[in-house]
């Protein structure tokens, strides 16, 4: 009796006191995370919402939607096999005649003109001759005597298509594709075909940095973890002078040394090595030079922490063991920089992916990688649409590696290789 | 130096019905009722998770207790800030201002308080002379040894006098020879000063050196607080006997109980007579322990009936230096071991059949375990 | 293998004096572009080729003198130390936060805070554009800040984060038992050590502003034009030696902002110390 009296006194103190403890916690925990809202809600606002942003533009299709609102509507029920019916050119005459009062023609007509080239002008020329609203039954003869275009199945399939309010043609024109008159998913024509090339550029042309920065900067990360403190930290400074000088800076740099009459050239020609100046920059040599130069630091870091983990111990153990110096280098201690040698390469690789003002500043027109498509396209040509998506392909490029990267780095703190 | 075993001195500090859980389910601390007086080296004792660091930790006003109050010069701290306290603490990696001189670091307490220049220059001066670093007053931390650090964090601990100091396992991170040379620095000081030092630790040699009285602590409950030799000599249960100092252990069954000894039957066989310490009655399970000094070996044949004679086989002997060890198996242990004078395990052969010998006084029954 | 003496056989001298000669040519490499601009900026003559004609301030003086380069590094100092101060306060609440807070969710969020580090420019830039020209921060310099603010921000994250992370907090209990109040304690021990932590991060918040030119390209008017920006006009248009005026001054800051990152770390060694 006493002593269910007293378990049960204990039991009720007990768990508000649980209770109060869990509370206690929640409200550290939550103290914890609004002092880290104020980030996250700033970097929605300045970079998940535009990046979101531009992910929604390369799917939103609202150009035709909203200067030809009728069209889209009737062809709505508008099943593709033959030519639509009066209602639909009757919509369309209505829609063009309003969109020319509001001026909101070129519009339309810019986004046709991507999917069918000279829709442009079918589209202008239409506005341009059509006087009034056609008679009621009369609107299919009347545009089609103004553009014979208006009597070719694929022009309304266009329309249709662009109708949105969203679609896949700017992601498919990313990657060559297109959609044909029956809806399928085909081959893009091969003048508008470039982007499969440009990706395919943007790889090599990464991948060789990678190639190129793993092969220089495996010597001299080896040769800074090796050699004494006072003598590695002396020559960590020539390493970290470039990764510290303006991007700008080291590429000005790159072009008065490359140039005809640059640095490297005069000496060449004073050497007797060539007789005529070489063609150094403004082509693919340029810009793996300087790209490799500025990412370069890239790979030496991880690198040089990752050897420095490495026990010089290994190597003595290895010895002890019989094992002569080559084999105990390739069967030791490659192995163990392997983590290193992967989060370099990918780091690179990554950076590299993403580059822009390097090659537009070094290379020539054929050594452009896929950003400066994507920013010629937003700022010159205002093909939103396009660009978001080429950004959209190199953004997933991006993340899908960085996750990759994550999980080679995570692994590493485990057993201690990247230590900063 | 003050008599403080002679009359009891008022209690500086008082637990009084201490509990402390983290997670409202588990209780670290259970129950603490705790006095230390002024003056006195206490030691709290424990193995990892004991509830000993918990309530220093409690004592200096870094964790609150759930249930309970203390009391320090007799008045509640449970809501006074760790600052307010007057406590000195010495941490487990010493807690050094990385930032600050040696002299800095002594400075520090004298500083916030607002000490005038003057006196704080004359007591940092003192203090650096306590623990003769003169020398080094202008050197940052990480430019001394452990040693030297250890030594550092102790003067900064007490510049300020405060009413009470505690230690963290201040010795924890040094290596044998260094420990045992502070050990004796510390006791040095306690007895100089006339300080009252709380002294957190889970080596019990290190307790038995330094301490007036030692709390041992289990399972967040304090077993047993008494002087050294009492712990040693008088354990109230198992785990207080088997903490402290070396132990055997053999398993039994209470037959009878006469007053304070009684007679158990060991499950390996044979009965012995041993002192009835914390058993509940005939019939009872015990644990009995003896200490390994306190056994004699007598060769097989010889004559003799001691009370309590058992036959034992010899595994194997170990040589110490200022002492041997034998190792035998005795009833259902067989890791008996049995204290020797150096040179005397010549003459035991392992596999060698022989007797062991032990007075009832000297072998406690306990609770099993 | 700590130094040379331990190189026994002659195909490990053969490695070794091969790799120091690789390493030789790369640091060569990684030097070069530096070295070689760096004179070009005191030449006499208006060519950038070598041998200099002569010696002379021209370039600088050029620098110096014209609205449109003083504009540029105004611009340039204005956004990199407005981005730094705003990225110094989100970030270091932030990682003070993610210190303490415990989550399965924290690797989600601590990878979508350092995103912006990973993510190409190109991709911000052009999000940043459609997103901000609508509500009117294009062409402005809040526009720049906060697009600033959010590359700089993940750095200072990490480097705070790192400096909480190795800070003992015994340390603090110490100055408390030793009698300092929280506000003693703050001032004269945790701020003291975390702050070669925090000078850190903002140098390098500092650096990513002052180096940034993607996003200003596609956000900047006329009028917020930095000196990256100017940089990437000139080179584009024809390389006068104004720019390598403007780029030795680019690169006397950087090695200003390295030298500084460089003491910071060797003092928070020397504090570590070996003891301790």
């Amino acid at each position: 009796m006493t002593n269910a009296l007293l378990t049960g006194a204990n039991a009720s103190t007990e768990v508000p006191l649980k209770r109060r403890l869990r509370r206690a916690e929640r409200t550290r925990q939550a103290k914890a995370l609004a002092l880290v809202l104020p980030l996250l809600l700033f970097l929605l606002f300045t970079f998940a919402g535009p990046i979101a942003g531009m992910l929604w533009r390369s799917v939103e299709d609202w150009e035709v939607r909203q200067v030809l609102p009728q069209t889209v509507a009737a062809l709505a029920s508008w099943d593709g096999k033959d030519l639509p019916d009066e209602k639909a050119y009757a919509a369309l005459a209505s829609d063009i005649l309003a969109a020319r009062a509001a001026g909101t023609i070129a519009i339309a007509a810019k986004r046709l003109n991507y999917a069918l080239n000279g829709f442009r002008t079918i589209l202008t020329s239409t506005a341009r001759n059509l006087k009034a609203v056609p008679e009621p039954g009369t609107a299919k003869e009347t545009l089609g005597k103004i553009n014979p275009a208006w009597r070719e199945r694929a022009t309304w399939t266009t329309i249709k298509d662009a109708g949105g309010p969203i679609t896949g043609f700017y992601l498919l024109a990313a990657l060559d594709l297109t959609r044909n008159a029956d809806g399928a998913i085909v081959a893009a024509p091969p003048d508008q075909a470039i982007y499969r090339d440009i990706f395919l550029r943007t790889f090599l042309i990464s991948l060789g940095v990678t190639v190129l920065c793993l092969i220089l900067g495996f010597p001299v990360a080896y040769l800074l973890a090796t050699l004494p403190p006072g003598k590695s930290n002396l020559l960590m400074i020539f390493v970290l002078l470039p990764f510290w000088t303006s991007l700008l800076v080291r590429t000005c740099a790159w072009i008065v040394l490359l140039q005809s009459k640059g640095v490297v050239n005069d000496s060449l020609l004073w050497l007797g090595f060539i007789d005529a100046p070489l063609r150094l920059i403004y082509n693919r040599f340029g810009v793996c030079v300087a790209m490799t130069h500025v990412l370069l630091p890239f790979m030496i870091l991880p690198l040089y922490s990752s050897m420095k983990a490495i026990s010089p111990a290994y190597m003595r153990a290895a010895a002890s063991l019989g094992a002569p110096p080559l084999t105990a280098f390739l069967r030791i201690y490659l192995p163990q920089t392997l983590p290193g040698i992967g989060a370099g390469s990918l780091l690179v690789f990554i950076l590299a992916l993403g580059y822009y003002i390097t090659p537009a500043l070094v290379g020539g027109a054929a050594d452009q990688m896929i950003s400066y498509f994507i920013a010629l396209y937003t700022t010159e040509t205002a093909n939103w649409g396009l660009a978001s998506a080429l950004g959209a392909v190199l953004l997933l490029a991006t993340v899908l590696l960085a996750l990759v990267y994550g999980k080679l780095v995570q692994g590493q703190q485990v057993t201690g290789g990247m230590k900063n | 130096m003050e008599a403080g075993t002679v009359m009891p001195a008022p209690a500086l500090v008082r637990f009084s019905g201490i509990q402390k859980t983290y997670d409202g389910e588990h209780l670290v601390v259970k129950n603490l009722d705790l006095d230390i007086r002024k003056g006195e080296f206490i030691t709290l004792l424990g193995p990892s998770g004991s509830g000993k660091t918990t309530t220093l930790m409690m004592l200096a006003g870094f964790e609150v207790p759930t249930h309970g109050e203390i009391y320090l010069s007799e008045r509640p701290i449970k809501n006074v800030p760790p600052h307010r306290r007057d406590i000195g603490m010495v941490f487990q990696n010493y807690a050094l201002f990385p930032h600050l001189t040696i002299a800095e670091n002594i400075a520090f307490p004298l500083s916030v308080r607002k000490s005038s220049k003057a006196e704080t220059q004359e007591r940092v001066s003192a203090a650096l002379r306590m623990i003769k670093m003169e020398s080094l007053a202008h050197r940052r931390p990480g430019q001394l040894s452990g040693g030297q650090q250890q030594r550092v964090a102790l003067a900064r601990a007490l510049v300020f006098n405060p009413q009470l100091v505690l230690m963290d396992e201040p010795l924890g991170a040094l290596d044998k020879r260094l420990r045992e040379q502070m050990q004796l620095e510390i006791k040095q000081l306690h007895e100089t000063m006339g300080i009252t030092i709380v002294y957190v630790t889970h080596d019990q040699s290190e307790a038995l050196t330094m301490s007036d009285r030692i709390a041992v602590f289990n399972d967040g409950i304090v077993q047993q607080i008494d002087r050294p030799d009492a712990l040693y000599e008088h354990p109230v249960n198992s785990f207080v006997a088997h903490f402290i100092g070396e132990n055997n252990v053999l398993a039994g069954t209470v037959e009878t109980v006469e007053r304070d000894y009684c007679r158990v039957a060991l499950a390996g066989g044979g009965t012995v007579a041993a002192r009835a310490i914390n058993v509940s009655g005939a019939g009872a399970s015990t644990s009995l322990s003896v200490r390994p000094e306190r056994v004699a070996i007598v060769p097989n044949g010889s004559s003799g009936e001691g009370p309590n004679r058992l036959p034992a086989r010899v595994q194997n002997t170990i040589y110490l230096g200022d002492h041997a060890l034998a190792v035998l198996d005795v009833a259902d242990n067989a890791e008996f071991m049995v204290k020797l004078q150096p040179g005397a395990h010549h003459s035991l052969k392992p596999g060698e059949s022989v007797f062991i010998t032990f007075r009832p006084e000297d072998c406690l029954a306990l609770d099993p375990v | 293998m700590s130094d040379n003496s331990s190189l026994r056989t002659p195909s490990q001298r053969i490695a070794w004096a091969a790799t120091v000669v690789v390493s030789t040519l790369v640091f060569i490499f990684l030097m070069a572009p530096i070295l070689a601009i760096m004179p070009l900026s005191f030449s006499s003559g208006s060519y950038l080729t070598y041998p200099l004609p002569g010696f002379s301030l021209r370039w600088y003086d050029d620098f110096i003198s014209s609205p449109r380069w003083m504009n540029s590094l105004k611009n340039s100092m204005i956004i990199g130390i407005a981005s730094t101060l705003l990225s110094m306060v989100l970030g270091t609440t932030a990682a003070l936060g993610l210190a303490q807070w415990k989550s399965r969710f924290k690797p989600l969020v601590l990878a979508f805070v350092l995103s912006p580090v990973v993510v190409p420019g190109v991709i911000t830039a052009v999000g940043l554009y459609f997103f901000f020209a609508p509500i009117g921060l294009t062409g402005s310099y809040l526009g720049l800040i906060l697009a600033h603010t959010a590359l700089a921000t993940p750095f200072v994250v990490i480097t705070v984060g790192a400096t909480l992370q190795s800070f003992d907090t015994n340390l603090a209990r110490a100055a408390a038992s030793l009698g300092a109040s929280p506000l003693q304690a703050f001032r004269r021990v945790i701020l003291p050590l975390i702050l070669p932590g925090l000078a850190s991060g903002a140098l390098f918040a500092f650096a990513t502003s002052f180096d940034e030119v993607v996003i200003v390209l596609f956000m900047a008017g006329p009028e917020q034009r930095t000196l990256p920006r100017e940089m990437f006009s000139g080179i584009r248009e024809n390389i006068s030696p104004t720019i390598t005026a403007a780029a030795v001054i680019l690169t006397t800051i950087s090695v200003i902002l390295l030298a500084t990152l460089e003491a910071l770390r060797r003092r928070n060694e020397r504090l570590k110390g070996s003891g301790g």
